[in-house]
């Protein structure tokens, strides 16, 4: 088969009939020459005439041949001659290990047939072929073909769903950029359908997929696993909810020892209370009975135990923070006590305190000297009027930013950070600090007054005070930062150190940290004290198995080349087989030559003899 | 050796003499030029009457010289006889409009070219007391001049020479046959003619002429282009005297044409021989010279 490089060229090839149309115009003679030897001529033409029609028609046939020969030449054609292996290729193997490749199947990994198909792609690979392998983790192996079935060997299912379709984005990219005739990507994978909800862009690339045809087992999974609250004064509830068709037996631990059994149903949402006699930062995990994908058969939680702490309600700071602290009271998320002040600023002599501004603008004088007395690094600013909407911290904590959502401030007062000092700030108004935190004290610059700011007659704001008073102020600060396996995530401001697996403490220093590849809960450490936890589940998605039909699946892999194959022979007829392609431009730029020469020596044969 | 050669007015370029003066002048340069790279007189037919007494001229022959005038006056002079023409030849001369053509302007024309051969022929002819005619021809006999052996002949084919041509056609038969009318006893007869006519027709009164007893020598006159088709574009070739129009494109046909020209010249020589008949293919590039030589040449081999 025959293909062209540079087709457009094909184009030019209408030049063609520029030598035709010469001859067919050619008597069609406009200049009048007087000629007295007209007569040789007329007995030239006519002795010779046949000789001249055919001489005429060859050289005709030889410039249109010229012609024709130079345009397909500069269209650069390849000739694909079959049955000769196959063409040099660039090709990248992406292997699909997310955690639903470890699902069992006929006895075997998913994942296991996935290498042995990807291992005889790459042993049909030449010398002449460049093999890259790229998994779902986003890990890029390149070298030799036993340095790839080395790595192929190697390849574990991730404790997640990893990335699979931007591996093999990045494989097209790669291969596309290589200098070898061919560009193959070979992606083997269980075809998910929640791995491959969104389309791929890969551009003009070969795509070859292996999805296995194994069957698949009705999962049971765990989809969801937290601690509610996230801290336990002590008393607390976990909440969980379990993939399965019918029913599965649960149970809840914490720190290793069971907290509860039971038994869910289909898309029952299991929530347990308790008390427990643990205290500080403490790992948990809501399992089920292990199935065909042990992967999602258990998930992670942590969770803070401690006292409740005592607080003393200023009168000042106003009925609707009063009604607020009494709830939390009810509910044991506080008690009454000296452990924290929430005082009006100007009022507060001590720390740890939730401090709010005083509704009297004549205070703020005052409440400006309580600051710098108690060391709190922010003074209040100048009054502004106006409703303002207030935000969150964002991402950093979605749960406080959600609670956060809908608040506006009507009265509030600018904060100024003293030069040189620090603070977090918690949430802004108008786009300025308007709640900041620091050591043993939360800051809020409007008075916790309907007329000043619509916090206080929201309904998020109790569970707020209830997180602020037990988060920031019990001198155990900290959250629980959620990831799935090996993402990168926001490190928490007060974390220094990570402890992973085996007890070992990873420093952290910059502002983002990846989380661990495996499932577990892990605990953020500042000064030997644990501050936080990391807790890493995969996502819930990977426990639907549900595998996306070929046409499907083709239309979520945007390439105009994609094949899906099912068994090891319709691979191999698919993959690394390309016949080579040869150019032809060397022959035809000789036919070329060989046309002109032939035109030219008939074309000068009369001159010549004449001569 | 060349470069004296190349001051002869026989061996200069035909159309840079050619402007040098008329045709009467010329023609005498030419002639002289011819004769003084003779190295014996040309000139023959001295009879026993004594006529007169003439000086003597480069190239005449010693044995005429009369040595008792040379002793007494200290003179050279040679002795002159009353018949000394013992040649009577016609100059036949094809003035049709197909002789009024050149490929190139810095070229003569056909006719030109052969105006100046043949009164350089007549000229060469006188010399020798040799008695020559003229006749020219175009679709009709156009001059007869009958052979005559006195010098004022001479301006008498100059005048003729000057005479108006170019009819459309050529008829070579009635002028050579003009010319043997002329001529009563053997004789030479000279046709300076392109020969664009039937050959059929010339070649029979040629063969008449033959059988006669007359010399006949045919001086074939054309122009380099006739040869070589040198055009370079496609054009219709219009022959002015037949009005044939032939169509052609250039590059595709010359190579036959000039095939073709070749064995029409072939097919002259060899016709033409075979009767006997002298023929010259004469270039209007080639110095008068050459075709002087040739013709001379034949008038040498006669009596």
């Amino acid at each position: 088969m025959i293909g062209f490089l540079t087709p457009l060229w094909l184009i030019a090839g209408i030049a063609a009939a520029i030598p035709l149309l010469i001859h067919l115009l050619r008597r069609r003679i406009g200049t009048r020459v007087e000629f007295p030897a007209v007569r040789y001529l007329a007995r030239a033409e006519r002795e010779h005439s046949r000789k001249l029609k055919l001489r005429n028609l060859l050289l005709m046939l030889l410039r249109v041949f010229t012609v024709l020969v130079i345009v397909l030449a500069a269209a650069r054609p390849v000739l694909r001659a079959a049955g000769t292996g196959h063409a040099p290729t660039a090709l990248a193997l992406v292997i699909d290990n997310g955690l639903s490749s470890s699902l069992v199947s006929n006895g075997q990994p998913v994942l296991g047939a996935l290498k042995d198909r990807a291992r005889e792609v790459v042993r049909r690979a030449t010398a002449e072929d460049k093999v890259w392998l790229f998994t779902a983790d986003g890990a890029i192996a390149g070298g030799s073909r036993g340095t790839i079935l080395d790595a192929i060997d190697r390849l574990e299912p991730l404790a997640g769903a990893g990335a699979p379709a931007r591996a093999v984005a990045a494989a097209a990219a790669l291969v596309r950029q290589d200098a070898r005739q061919e560009h193959e990507v070979a992606l083997f994978t269980d075809a998910q359908a929640t791995t491959w909800r969104s389309p791929v862009i890969l551009g003009d690339v070969r795509l070859r997929v292996f999805v296995p045809s194994s069957p698949l087992s009705r999962n049971r999974g765990v989809t969801s696993a937290d601690a509610v609250p996230v801290r336990w004064t002590p008393r607390g509830a976990v909440r969980a909810r379990i993939l399965t068709p019918d029913s599965a037996t649960y149970r809840i631990t914490l720190d290793g020892r069971t907290l509860a059994r039971g038994t869910a149903g289909r898309d029952e949402e299991v929530a347990v209370r308790a008390a427990p006699a643990e205290r500080g930062w403490t790992a948990g995990g809501v399992e089920i009975e292990p199935d065909e994908l042990r992967g999602d058969d258990v998930r992670h939680f942590a969770v803070w135990i401690g006292a409740p702490p005592g607080i003393a309600v200023h009168a000042a700071v106003g009925e609707f923070a009063k009604s607020a602290i009494d709830a939390l009271i009810q509910a044991d998320r506080v008690t009454s006590g000296n452990d924290i002040a929430f005082v009006p600023v100007d009022e507060a002599v001590r720390l740890p305190a939730l401090l709010v501004v005083p509704s009297d603008p004549v205070r703020i004088g005052a409440a400006n000297r309580a600051l710098e007395r108690l060391g709190v690094p922010w003074r209040l600013g100048p009054l502004k009027r106006g409703e303002s909407a207030v935000r969150g911290p964002g991402a950093r904590d979605a749960q406080a930013a959600q609670r956060l959502a809908n608040v506006s401030a009507t009265l509030r007062y600018t904060l100024i950070r003293r030069p040189g000092e620090s603070g977090e700030v918690l949430a802004t108004a108008g786009g300025e600090p308007w709640i900041v935190r620091g050591a043993g004290y939360v800051l809020i610059a409007s008075p916790l007054l309907p007329a000043a700011t619509t916090f206080p007659i929201r309904a998020s704001f109790v569970p707020w005070l209830g997180d602020a008073l037990s988060h920031g102020l019990t001198g155990t600060t900290g959250s629980v930062v959620m990831a799935t396996p090996a993402s990168a995530v926001p490190r928490p401001a007060i974390a220094r150190e990570l402890e992973v697996a085996g007890g070992a403490r990873l420093p952290l220093t910059a502002d983002t940290l990846q989380a661990p590849d495996r499932a577990g809960a892990y605990f953020f450490y500042r000064g030997g004290t644990r501050v936080g936890a990391l807790v890493v589940n995969a996502e819930p998605e990977e426990s639907v198995l549900a595998r996306l039909g070929d046409d499907a699946l083709k239309a979520t892999l945007g390439t105009r080349q994609v094949g899906v194959a099912h068994d090891a022979p319709s691979l191999a007829a698919m993959v690394l087989s390309s016949a080579p392609r040869r150019s032809l431009l060397i022959p035809l730029v000789v036919a070329a030559l060989v046309l002109v020469l032939a035109e030219s020596v008939i074309a000068g044969t009369g001159v010549r003899r004449a001569a | 050796m060349e470069t004296m050669r190349a001051r002869r007015a026989d061996m200069i370029d035909p159309a840079t003499i050619a402007a040098l003066g008329h045709i009467e002048l010329v023609a005498r340069w030419i002639v002289d030029g011819f004769l003084a790279g003779m190295h014996r007189s040309p000139r023959k037919g001295f009879s026993v009457e004594f006529a007169e007494h003439r000086p003597y001229q480069p190239g005449d022959e010693l044995r005429y010289l009369d040595w008792k005038i040379a002793a007494r006056s200290d003179r050279w002079v040679v002795k002159q006889y009353e018949e000394e023409t013992n040649l009577r030849a016609s100059i036949v001369l094809d003035v049709s409009r197909s002789m009024e053509w050149t490929g190139s302007p810095a070229r003569l024309t056909k006719l030109a070219y052969a105006e100046r051969l043949a009164a350089c022929l007549a000229l060469l002819f006188l010399r020798q007391r040799d008695a020559v005619g003229l006749i020219r021809f175009d679709d009709s006999v156009r001059t007869v001049l009958p052979p005559r052996a006195r010098s004022a002949q001479w301006k008498r084919i100059v005048t003729a020479l000057n005479e108006g041509g170019s009819g459309r056609a050529s008829r070579a038969p009635e002028g050579l046959e003009a010319a043997g009318r002329q001529i009563t006893r053997r004789g030479m007869i000279v046709l300076i003619s392109d020969l664009l006519v039937e050959a059929d027709s010339v070649l029979r009164v040629v063969r008449g002429l033959r059988g006669a007893g007359h010399q006949v020598t045919v001086l074939h006159i054309m122009d380099p282009a006739e040869r070589e088709l040198p055009f370079s574009h496609d054009a219709v070739f219009i022959d002015s005297e037949s009005e044939l129009e032939v169509p052609a494109s250039v590059a595709e046909v010359r190579a036959a044409y000039r095939t073709t020209v070749g064995e029409a010249i072939d097919e002259w020589r060899s016709a033409l021989s075979a009767s006997g008949t002298a023929y010259e293919l004469i270039s209007t590039d080639s110095p008068f010279g050459v075709p002087l030589r040739r013709a001379f040449a034949a008038r040498q081999r006669l009596p």
